[in-house]
C-alpha cells in the first residue's frame, strides 16, 4: 500500500471534497444520469461498505457543498446513493474478497459505523477481525439510535452481513473494560485493537427535578428500547429537549408510539438547529410542535411523576465558541408546558468510564485522547480509537471515515511500516458563483422521493421515504453541473482566437496578457459549446472526451448490414443502454453511438459517417430541454443545416440527415422515425457505399 | 488580423473537379481565427470533397493537413512530402498563404478555398470589420485612432462629404459616417483643432509594395 496519501483538494469537485471519505459523488451521479446503475453502485461501494445506510441517514455534507445549491437547490446526492445501492443491480456487484491472510488478529471494540468500516477494510487487507459488542445486537447507534422509519432494520442487517461475510468474527454481549480489559486482548492473541465505542451516554439537563421525578428519560436509552422493539412506556404528552437529530428521532418515535402531543424544546432558533433540515420539516409535518428559543428551567412533578416542564424564552446574544449565537434568557418570560414525560436529547458523550484506567481521556466530555491524531493511536501501544468515542457525537460518515483511516494505520502498525503522512488540507467552502452565472444557468427543480402519508407513517415504524424511481433518479442526476470535469485547453494547440471567450455562456475562459487561455474550472459546467466552436480542436471536455468518435462512426457503419443509419443518441436525453438496444431491435438498421449532449457532434462527424457509407444519420436527444444553457441547442441545428447543404450539393440529399428532438425520455417519436426510415428507403442506398 | 471568408462548397467542388490527388491544407493563424482554415474546416471540406469525388467515380485520393501559417516557407517545409505526393493543393489560407505555397511548390496547382477580404477584427461573433487598408502612411494620430482612409466610403482625408444623414453614411445604411465619429472622438479628447490642420499629402505606395529594413538586414548578414 502506498504510504503517502497526497491529496490535492482543488482537484476534487465540491461534493467529493466535502465528504469525509472522499466519495466521488460526481462520478456516481453521472453514471446514474447515463443509466449505468451498476457502475454507479460500484463507484460508491468501492469506498463505502455501508452504502444503503448512508443513502438513508447520511448528513450529506456533499449536498451542502454542491454548486447546484447556488442555482436553486443542491443535487439530491444522498437519495441518489440510496437509489444506486437499493437497486437489483447491486446484487451483481462483485464484492472485493479478503486479501491474502496476514495471520494477524485485530480486535474491534464496538460495531457502529466506525467499527464496521474498520472491520471491513481490515478484513480486505487480510487481517483476522473480531468485533466485540457490548449489546446483543450489532450496528451501534445505527441500530439503537436511529429509528426504523429512517433506517429499516433489515437494511442494516443486510449491510452488516456483507461485512461479516468477509470472515469477520463477532462476540456480542462482551463489555470491554469489564469482561475483558483492553490489555488482556493482547494476551488473547490480538495484535491491535480499535476502540470505537461511540457516544452512548446522554448529557444531563442539569435542571431541578431531573433525577428524582419519574418520567424523565435519556434519549439514548429511550431510543435503544424503541429500536430493540421493547415498547417502552410513554406518556400522553411528551417534551423532547434538544435540537439535534436524536431529539427529532425521539420525538418522531414517541409520536409513533401513540403519544397525543409531542413537543421539541430547543434553546436557539431554527437556523441554529443542528438536526437535518428535512428531518425538522418532517417532524413539524407529522404534528410535532417545536418551541424555539426556549430553555427548560425545571421539571415539575406531581406525586413523584412529571406533570409539567417549566421553560423560559430566550433571545440570541453574541456568537459563542462554536460560532453559534448563544441564547440568553428573557427575564419574566417563564411559562410551563403541560407534559407527563420528558426526554433529554441535548447531546451524547462517550461512556468511556470502563476504559479510564487503561486509556487517557480528555478532560471534558470523557472522550478518548489520541496520542497520534494522524494515525488514531491512543496512549496504549497497539490500541487505536476513532468515531464518536474520540470526537464526541458526530455523523455516521465521519465514523466510517475514522474506521477506514484506522484500517490503514493498523495495517501499517502490524507490518511495522511507517504510517501514511496525511496532507489533506481543510475542507474549503464552495466558492460563490457570480450572479450572472446563476441567472444564465437553466433551472431544474430538485426531485424529491415520495414520503408515506402521515396516517400510514404513524401506525408504526415503516420507512417514510421511498426510493427514487429510475426515471426520477436519472432526472435528478442530470441536474449535476459537472464541477471540475469541464473544458481544458491544450496550450500547444491553442491559437488564441478567443472564440471560446466569445461563446462561453458563463465567462469561464480568461485570457492572459500573452494570449494564453485559462478556463476557470469552477465556473465551467462542461456544456461543451467552446470545444465544438474551437477552430483548431484545442479544447476538450473532461466528461466524455471526444476521443475516438471518428473510430466509432466507422465501426458503426461497417457493422450494419442492409441499411446503415448512424444514430447519435444523447445520454443527456436519458437514453440508457436498454433504451438503445430495444430501439435497435425495432429498427435493426440503426447503429447507435452514445454522445454526451448532441452539441458534441460536429459537422465533420456527420459528413464522415456519410463518407464511410452511412445511408442516413440521425441525432436524437433533447437539444432544447436539457442543455445547461439555451445557446447550446441552436449550434446543433446550425451545424446540421450546414451539413445538409453539403449533402444537397453532392446530390446525396439533405433529407438523409435528421434531428429528433425529444422533450423527455420516451424515445424517438415513432411516427416521425418511421417516416424517416421510409424516406431513406425511397432515396435508396448511399451511392458512396 | 487578415480576414478571410470561406468560398461556397459549390465553388470549391467546381474548382477541384478532376484535380487529381488533392491535399486540403489548413492554416492555423488568421484563417483559423476566421473559422475558415482550422482543423475543423479542413476535416469538413476534405470529407465533402472525398464524397464528391466518389460520387463522380473519381478514384483519386484526398489528403489533409494543417500548418501554423502558410505564409512562412519554414512551416511549409513540414508538408513538402505530402505536397509532392499530390497533384493539387486546396489552400485554406489567405492570398499571402496561397501565393507562398505557389512559390514554394511551383510544379503544383494551388487552389484558394477562401476569399481574402481585408485587415480587420472580429466585432462580434461571426462578424468582422475592415479596419485598415494598409495604405502605408498612417494618419491615425490625427483622427483619434479612427481610419478615414479605410472606413470612409469615399476615403476622404479632409472631413465629411456632407452626404451623411443622421450620422449614417449615404453610401451604406449600415455604416455610420466615420468623419462624424472622428469629430466626436477628437472633441472628447479635446483635440478638435486637429481638424483645422490641412491634410498632408499622402505618400501612396506603388504596388507591389515592399518593406526593407536595413537595420535588420545588416544584423541578419553578420
Amino acid at each position: 500500500m502506498d504510504n503517502t496519501t497526497h491529496i490535492e483538494y482543488q482537484d476534487f469537485p465540491p461534493c467529493q471534497m466535502a465528504c469525509p471519505i472522499l466519495t466521488d459523488a460526481r462520478e456516481y451521479v453521472q453514471f446514474i444520469a447515463e443509466r449505468r446503475f451498476e457502475e454507479a453502485f460500484a463507484s460508491i461501494r468501492k469506498l463505502n461498505p455501508l452504502p444503503r445506510v448512508c443513502g438513508r441517514i447520511c448528513m450529506h455534507p456533499c449536498e451542502i457543498a454542491c454548486k447546484r445549491g447556488q442555482i436553486e437547490e443542491p443535487i439530491s446526492i444522498a437519495a441518489l446513493k440510496r437509489f444506486a445501492a437499493d437497486g437489483p443491480w447491486a446484487d451483481h456487484y462483485k464484492v472485493a474478497l479478503p486479501g491474502k491472510s496476514t495471520g494477524y488478529k485485530v480486535a474491534v471494540v464496538g460495531s457502529g459505523p466506525a467499527g464496521l468500516a474498520a472491520a471491513h477494510d481490515l478484513a480486505l487487507l487480510g487481517h483476522h477481525v473480531t468485533i466485540f459488542e457490548a449489546l446483543p445486537v450489532l450496528g451501534g447507534m445505527l441500530r439503537t439510535g436511529i429509528p426504523a422509519y429512517r433506517l429499516p432494520k433489515d437494511v442494516l442487517d443486510e449491510q452488516i452481513q456483507t461485512i461479516l461475510d468477509l470472515g469477520v468474527e463477532v462476540k456480542t454481549g462482551v463489555l470491554i473494560g469489564e469482561d475483558i480489559k483492553l490489555s488482556n486482548l493482547f494476551e488473547h492473541g490480538y495484535k491491535a485493537v480499535f476502540v470505537a465505542i461511540g457516544a452512548h451516554e446522554d448529557r444531563k439537563l442539569g435542571i431541578a427535578g431531573e433525577d428524582e421525578i419519574e418520567g424523565v428519560v435519556s434519549a439514548v436509552s429511550f431510543l435503544r428500547q424503541v429500536n430493540q422493539g421493547e415498547n417502552p412506556e410513554i406518556g400522553k404528552k411528551v417534551a423532547v429537549i434538544g435540537g439535534g437529530n436524536t431529539a427529532i428521532d425521539s420525538a418522531r418515535a414517541t409520536l409513533r408510539l401513540c403519544a397525543d402531543a409531542v413537543y421539541i424544546v430547543y434553546r436557539r432558533s431554527r437556523k441554529e438547529m443542528p438536526a437535518e433540515e428535512e428531518e425538522i420539516e418532517e417532524a413539524a409535518h407529522e404534528g410535532i410542535q417545536l418551541f424555539y428559543l426556549t430553555s427548560p428551567l425545571e421539571i415539575i412533578g406531581q406525586d413523584g411523576k412529571v406533570s409539567a416542564l417549566k421553560c423560559i424564552k430566550n433571545e440570541l446574544g453574541e456568537p459563542d465558541a462554536s460560532g453559534r449565537r448563544s441564547p440568553k434568557h428573557v427575564p419574566g418570560s417563564e411559562f410551563a408546558i403541560d407534559v407527563d414525560m420528558v426526554i433529554a436529547a441535548i447531546g451524547q458523550v462517550p461512556d468511556s468510564s470502563l476504559l479510564a484506567d487503561e486509556l487517557e481521556l480528555t478532560e471534558r466530555g470523557n472522550r478518548i485522547h489520541l496520542n497520534v491524531p494522524n494515525t488514531l493511536a491512543t496512549t496504549l501501544a497497539g490500541v487505536f480509537a476513532g468515531g464518536d468515542a474520540v470526537t464526541g457525537s458526530a455523523t455516521a460518515i465521519e465514523a466510517i471515515a475514522a474506521g477506514k483511516k484506522v484500517a490503514i494505520s493498523i495495517d501499517c502498525y502490524l507490518r511495522e511500516e511507517s504510517p501514511p503522512t496525511a496532507s489533506r488540507t481543510e475542507v474549503v467552502e464552495t466558492k460563490k458563483l457570480p450572479s450572472g452565472v446563476v441567472e444564465k444557468t437553466q433551472k431544474f427543480a430538485r426531485c424529491h422521493n415520495i414520503s408515506l402519508p402521515i396516517d400510514e407513517r404513524l401506525k408504526g415504524f415503516d420507512e417514510v421515504k421511498s426510493v427514487f424511481s429510475e426515471d426520477l433518479a436519472v432526472q435528478e442526476a442530470l441536474r449535476c453541473l459537472h464541477c471540475g470535469i469541464g473544458a481544458s485547453v491544450s496550450t500547444e494547440r491553442c491559437i488564441s482566437c478567443l472564440n471560446c471567450v466569445q461563446v462561453c455562456p458563463v465567462g469561464a475562459p480568461a485570457t492572459t496578457k500573452m494570449g494564453e487561455i485559462n478556463i476557470d474550472r469552477f465556473l465551467c459546467q462542461a456544456c461543451g459549446i467552446c470545444a465544438l466552436e474551437c477552430p483548431v480542436q484545442a479544447i476538450d471536455i473532461g466528461l466524455h472526451p471526444r476521443g475516438e468518435l471518428g473510430q466509432q462512426i466507422k465501426k458503426a457503419v461497417s457493422m450494419s448490414e442492409d441499411t446503415a443509419v448512424v444514430g447519435f443518441f444523447d445520454y443527456q436525453g436519458s437514453f440508457g443502454p436498454d433504451d438503445v438496444s430495444s430501439l435497435k431491435k425495432q429498427y435493426p438498421g440503426i447503429a447507435p453511438i452514445m454522445v454526451f449532449g448532441l452539441r458534441r457532434v460536429d459537422t465533420s462527424d456527420v459528413l464522415n459517417a456519410f463518407e464511410a457509407g452511412a445511408d442516413a444519420v440521425l441525432l436524437a436527444g433533447c437539444p432544447s430541454a436539457r442543455e445547461p444553457f439555451a445557446a447550446a441547442s441552436s449550434g446543433v441545428t446550425q451545424r446540421m443545416a450546414q451539413a445538409k447543404a453539403v449533402l444537397d450539393v453532392l446530390g446525396l440529399d439533405g433529407r438523409r440527415l435528421q434531428i429528433f428532438d425529444m422533450p423527455e425520455r420516451g424515445l424517438v417519436d415513432e411516427e416521425h422515425l418511421t417516416e424517416f426510415m421510409h424516406t431513406i428507403a425511397d432515396l435508396g442506398p448511399n451511392p458512396l457505399r | 488580423m487578415i480576414i478571410v471568408e470561406p468560398k461556397s462548397f459549390e465553388e470549391i467542388e467546381q474548382m477541384t473537379k478532376g484535380c487529381g490527388r488533392l491535399l486540403v491544407l489548413g492554416c492555423e493563424t488568421c484563417s483559423a481565427m476566421c473559422f475558415a482554415g482550422g482543423q475543423r474546416q479542413v476535416a469538413e471540406i476534405a470529407s465533402s470533397i472525398r464524397m464528391s469525388k466518389k460520387m463522380s467515380q473519381d478514384q483519386t485520393e484526398v489528403l489533409d493537413d494543417t500548418v501554423a501559417r502558410q505564409c512562412e516557407l519554414e512551416f511549409l517545409d513540414h508538408v513538402k512530402d505530402k505536397v509532392a505526393a499530390c497533384n493539387t493543393v486546396l489552400s485554406l489560407s489567405c492570398g499571402a498563404g496561397v501565393q507562398t505555397m505557389a512559390k514554394m511548390f511551383p510544379d503544383r496547382r494551388i487552389l484558394p478555398a477562401v476569399n481574402t477580404k481585408f485587415i480587420g477584427r472580429a466585432t462580434k461573433r461571426g462578424e468582422w470589420m475592415e479596419m485598415c487598408m494598409a495604405c502605408g502612411d498612417c494618419i491615425l494620430e490625427r483622427t483619434a485612432g479612427i481610419c478615414p482612409v479605410t472606413r470612409c466610403a469615399k476615403g476622404l482625408l479632409n472631413g465629411p462629404c456632407g452626404g451623411a444623414t443622421g450620422g449614417i453614411c449615404e453610401v451604406s445604411k449600415d455604416q455610420p459616417c466615420v468623419w462624424q465619429e472622428i469629430y466626436h472622438a477628437l472633441k472628447r479628447l479635446n483635440m478638435l483643432h486637429y481638424l483645422k490642420q490641412k491634410p498632408q499629402v499622402k505618400d501612396w505606395p506603388v504596388h507591389p509594395d515592399k518593406v526593407v529594413r536595413k537595420d535588420l538586414r545588416e544584423v541578419g548578414a553578420t
